[in-house]
């Protein structure tokens, strides 16, 4: 064994001391000169290779070469520790994650447009669209077009706010029936939501202006169970999935059969039982519904022997009323702050 | 409509629980809104006063002795002052439960009193619609027998919605007869058979002429020996029950037969319509008439009215003349049953805001069969009362017959979606009164001379589904073909509402219709909207009169109803006057209420953020770029109002208050607002990748001083255009005014970044562009640089 090694070795056993010693890069940096420098004390054991004994001399290179890899690493490591216990010490700190934040500075949907976008994306799954119209609609468009002419005592159920004898603010969103329908062959499949006008006397649960979702689908093949399976889905969309729909036998001129539709109260869940919701029945009123009546189709240029099809209204109020619990439909007019914060 | 059930069960046999009627008459379309429950009334019975003396020891006493059918006679105590020898009474006996109190046997006075006479109140009847004391009972009823029972004392009442097309079913008969069919059980009818013997006199007999063709049918009787009196007990109190107070004999039958069968029906004075001739016109201008209940009209040629040879008698199907009013002295009477289109009693009613039993029925157009049943119906409840009945006399000829319809069996399956076949179609039809004639899968059906509002194939797939039930009917979910109609509009508008409120605004909603104090205070503010407001013709009240013209005016109630920091929006419709319509713009409205700041006059903090936030909202939507122009708005300040606009088309607004308005608001805080038209915003067109160039791009700041009414916009348009090909991008970033520009100056700190696609700058090629820009800047627009 050559007499270079018990040198090198103390050499580097020299540095390695040195390195645990070290508390900063600086005084790594210093080792590193004073060790593999160009004077340091690597370069001086270099030096004396001449001294050593001629066959000792071919390997005296590589074994210097190799010790100063090693201390090299060693220097490396020494300085990688170092840098970390920079960051364990970072590590080391706390704050109040609980300290309150500032607000972000989000603002919000009403609950009037959640609940319509809410039908809107339950009847896109099906493959509806969804059209919006003017407020101010031709009594063609309200009433004549819909199977409700001039002198039918259904008009007076629908009290309506008018401009001239001709022109009123629309009772409910079927105009868009209507306009759709004379504007496209069937099949047609459409939600039209829109602000509705009755002249209702303001209170706790009456508005004189309010918003509907009309639903319509005509097309080959279309009936009653459909339009049945198709408001189960738009009440478990809104209410959840254990909800039913009951229908029960009603008149509108523009649908024959026609239906009230009921779905479960979403507070008792049907078990009625002194429910403030639903007055203890059970079920809560969600709009109306039925298969378009045959004159309405005619009156679009529709056959009512090759197609069918069936409509639905709801009042978007009640639902967000029956949703949200809550207590007075004037809240969602009045729009308070504290409301919207608490809704959004 | 109030249903007692008692009444109804006299027509058809139901169920003892009430809860079940109610809801079966729900699913048959006829919802109950109310349940009203009666107390429980037991051991009240029939009795007579065979014999009355003063109580001996109290002088607002009498003792009374009662006959009940016994073998032993009661001693009943009363100190009612209406009871004399021979009544029929109800006497409740030792042990019988009134509502509010249970009959035990007591001393009064020293005199042992063995139960108790009723009065109506006690027997949970409307107390002011009886006697004043002692409710009195026909003398043909059986002495002992329970009262409670003959007359359904105890039995609730339903109230029950008709809709509007059930003009067969807004009778107690009519309810029964919708039961009898879901239950499937028999009808038990009255008869319709005019029991008239005599034939008319002829100088006596009605005439009747029907000079208007909005009376279809008149059906006339005379009718001799009549006295009025009160009507039997079963009538009075089931009229009472069904809520219609009771008067005499011959008002309380023509009320009993319009509610047991639905035929509205008027009674004359036979004696007060000379040569008993009835016409059947429309009114005269400024004819009067003053109805039985003394009401003045001033008619016109709108009203039909029921007339003889000289005035009008009555207003047609809505309301008689207090003229031929049957009064105590009538002996003698004309019966009107009669048939009228419904919707001229329908605006007579409205315009006259007489809404009455008889309306409410007629307006419906009632079936015209009906009107000879009412009449009969009437003279069988005269005669049992001993009067004498002449011929009835018809006006309108042959009753159409109901239509013949055609039903495949095949149609249900592909409107409801469930197999029925023909016998089952036939059996709910035939339930209803149809005649159904089968062959094959074919029916060919006439619906009963009651349903003339079955008309079509449809109406009677209705009813099959609403007597097999709705609930039978299995849900699935369809599946719809693709279908041509676009959402585009409606997802532009959620976009829009979502971009709000990202940008921090909460959506509102305001009332569409407006009034007085809305207008008032934008008047009080300068802004006059009344002459372009459009006008409701039928408000509810002047605070809903206008069509908001503005979503504006809307946001600025709301802030000014609270003072706070807001940030508000609103996405509905604004309306204006058009010469022959109605112009209604769909808009976009936000604002906000922020804290005052300080700051130099020229620069507005609030206004710029609403402004970015329009210019955000638009860009978002449209995928294009914003330009902004100074401007003038009615709602707005006029030097902080900027027009917003792409490809020259102008989209909307943005600006702070108008301070008159501000004032007249009490809206004290800052106040921005910005409208945009909903309609006027380009559609979206999505943008072209272009990849950045990879040579670097180099800028230089300038300050400039100019005039100050000379806007950033031009100083950008004319940099860039100065600058030319290799301009990437023009910035006015700062304003500064005050003394190191001196006076009526103001300096605007510009960057101009510069980059070529193909190579990299040089600084002589950027100053050279810079120093053009420079000298452009200098003659287009007077500036200076600062140094």
């Amino acid at each position: 064994m050559s007499a270079l090694q018990p040198q090198l070795d103390d050499l580097a056993q020299r540095l390695r001391a040195g390195a645990d010693a070290a508390n900063d890069i600086a005084a790594l940096e210093e080792l590193r000169v004073r060790f593999l420098g160009r004077n340091g004390e690597v370069t001086l054991v270099r030096r004396g290779i001449g001294a050593l004994p001629p066959a000792e001399r071919p390997d005296a290179g590589k074994l210097i070469n190799d010790a100063v890899a090693r201390m090299e690493a060693l220097l490396d490591d020494a300085k990688a520790r170092l840098a970390r216990g920079a960051l364990d010490e970072e590590l080391q700190r706390r704050i109040d994650v609980t300290f309150p934040a500032p607000e972000a500075s989000l603002g919000s949907i009403h609950p009037v447009r959640r609940i319509v976008d809410e039908i809107a994306d339950a009847f896109g799954r099906l493959g509806f669209a969804t059209v919006l119209g003017d407020e101010v609609e031709p009594s063609y468009y309200a009433f004549d077009a819909l199977n409700i002419p001039a002198d039918h005592p259904a008009r007076e159920g629908f009290d309506s706010f008018f401009i001239t004898p001709e022109l009123l603010l629309r009772p409910h969103t079927s105009p868009m029936q209507i306009r759709t329908m004379q504007q496209h062959r069937p099949p047609v499949a459409i939600l039209a939501p829109g602000r509705c006008y009755r002249r209702d006397a303001v209170d706790a649960r009456h508005l004189f202006q309010f918003h509907q979702v009309e639903g319509l689908l005509v097309a080959e093949g279309i009936h009653f169970g459909h339009l049945k399976g198709a408001l189960a889905h738009l009440s478990r969309s809104l209410f959840g999935p254990d909800q039913r729909v009951r229908f029960r036998p009603s008149f509108f001129p523009f649908t024959e059969p026609s239906a009230e539709v009921d779905t479960t109260c979403p507070k008792c869940k049907g078990n009625g039982e002194s429910c403030s919701m639903c007055g203890g029945s059970g079920w809560i009123e969600i709009g109306g519904a039925g298969m378009v009546h045959p004159n309405v189709l005619r009156e679009v240029g529709y056959d009512p022997a090759v197609v069918s099809g069936w409509a639905f209204g709801v009042g978007v109020e009640r639902i967000a009323l029956a949703r949200y619990e809550i207590d007075d439909i004037r809240r969602l007019i009045e729009s308070e702050t504290e409301f919207l914060r608490q809704l959004q | 409509m109030r249903l007692p059930l008692a009444w109804l069960r006299t027509y058809v046999d139901l169920p003892d629980d009430v809860d079940a009627i109610a809801d079966k008459l729900s699913m048959l379309g006829f919802p109950v809104e109310s349940i009203e429950r009666k107390p429980t009334i037991t051991g009240v019975v029939v009795g007579r006063i065979t014999a009355i003396e003063k109580h001996p020891n109290a002088d607002r006493l009498q003792v009374c002795t009662i006959d009940i059918g016994a073998a032993k006679t009661l001693t009943i105590a009363t100190a009612a002052t209406n009871v004399a020898a021979g009544q029929w009474i109800p006497v409740a006996q030792i042990g019988a439960i009134l509502p509010h109190v249970t009959i035990a046997p007591r001393k009064m006075r020293g005199v042992e009193s063995e139960g108790m006479l009723c009065s109506a109140e006690e027997l949970a009847l409307p107390a002011e619609w009886f006697e004043d004391g002692i409710m009195q009972l026909d003398e043909s009823l059986p002495l002992g027998s329970d009262v409670v029972a003959a007359f359904g004392l105890c039995e609730p009442i339903l109230e029950v919605e008709i809709t509007s097309n059930r003009a067969d079913a807004m009778s107690v008969l009519g309810i029964a007869r919708e039961l009898a069919a879901a239950y499937g059980t028999a009808l038990r009818a009255p008869s319709f058979e005019n029991p008239a013997s005599l034939p008319s006199p002829t100088e006596r007999a009605p005439r009747i002429e029907l000079r208007s063709n909005d009376c279809t049918r008149f059906v006339a009787q005379r009718v001799e020996g009549v006295r009025v009196a009160p009507a039997p007990s079963a009538i009075r109190i089931r009229l009472a029950q069904a809520g219609q107070r009771p008067i005499d004999a011959l008002v309380d039958i023509s009320n009993y037969v319009m509610l047991e069968i639905g035929q509205p029906l008027h009674f004359y004075d036979a004696d007060a319509i000379p040569n008993a001739h009835l016409i059947v016109r429309d009114a005269a201008p400024g004819e009067r008439l003053t109805t039985i209940d003394e009401r003045e009209l001033e008619l016109d040629e709108r009203a039909l009215i029921i007339a003889d040879e000289n005035a009008a008698q009555g207003l047609a199907g809505i309301k008689g003349g207090s003229a031929s009013e049957v009064r105590a002295s009538t002996t003698a009477l004309l019966i009107e049953g009669a048939t009228f289109v419904g919707a001229r009693i329908r605006r007579t009613s409205a315009r006259f805001a007489l809404r009455t039993e008889a309306s409410s029925r007629h307006e419906r157009t009632l079936p015209p069969a009906l009107a000879d049943a009412g009449v009969a119906r009437a003279a069988q409840l005269l005669a049992s009362l001993g009067a004498q009945l002449f011929a009835p006399v018809v006006a309108g000829g042959e009753i159409a017959p109901t239509p013949q319809i055609a039903l495949a069996s095949h149609e249900l399956r592909r409107l409801l979606g469930i197999a029925a076949s023909p016998d089952s179609i036939a059996f709910h039809l035939r339930a209803l009164g149809c005649e159904v004639a089968v062959d094959g899968e074919l029916l060919s059906v006439r619906p009963p001379w009651w349903r003339r509002d079955l008309t079509q194939s449809v109406d009677l797939i209705e009813e099959y589904a609403r007597l097999e039930g709705y609930d039978r009917i299995p849900e699935s979910l369809p599946s719809v073909p693709a279908t041509e109609v676009s959402s585009a509009r409606y997802r532009r508008e959620r976009e829009a509402a979502f971009l709000l409120e990202a940008l921090g605004y909460r959506e509102v909603l305001t009332y569409s219709l407006v009034g007085e104090s809305l207008l008032g205070t934008l008047a009080r503010g300068g802004l006059d909207e009344r002459a372009r407001s459009v006008e409701v013709a039928n408000p509810l009240s002047e605070e809903q009169r206008y069509l908001r013209a503005s979503l504006e005016a809307g946001l600025l109630a709301y802030l000014a109803r609270r003072d706070e920091r807001a940030a508000i929006f609103e996405i509905g419709h604004a309306f204006a006057r058009d010469e022959r319509s109605v112009l209604e713009t769909p808009t976009i409205a936000f604002a906000r209420a922020t804290d005052p700041v300080e700051q130099p006059e020229w620069r507005e903090e609030g206004f710029a953020r609403v402004k970015s936030d329009a210019i955000a909202l638009l860009s978002r939507l449209t995928g294009a770029a914003v330009t902004v122009a100074s401007g003038e708005h009615r709602f707005l300040h006029p030097g902080i109002c900027a027009l917003l606009s792409i490809g020259g088309r102008e989209l909307g607004v943005v600006g702070r208050l108008h301070p008159y308005l501000a004032q007249s608001f009490a809206l004290e805080r800052p106040v921005y607002l910005a409208a945009l038209a909903f309609d006027a915003i380009p559609e979206y067109v999505a943008p072209t990748y272009a990849p950045p160039s990879k040579f670097p791009a180099t800028y230089r700041d300038l300050a400039l001083v100019l005039a100050p009414e000379i806007e950033a916009a031009a100083v950008e348009r004319v940099a860039r255009a100065a600058v030319g090909a290799t301009c990437v991008g023009v910035r006015v970033f700062d304003e500064y005014r005050g003394a190191q520009v001196g006076a009526g100056k103001k300096s605007l700190a510009v960057r101009i970044t510069m980059q070529s696609p193909s190579e990299t700058l040089t600084d002589t090629a950027v100053d050279e562009r810079i120093d053009a820009a420079i000298a452009r800047l200098h003659d287009e627009l007077g500036a200076t640089v600062r140094r």
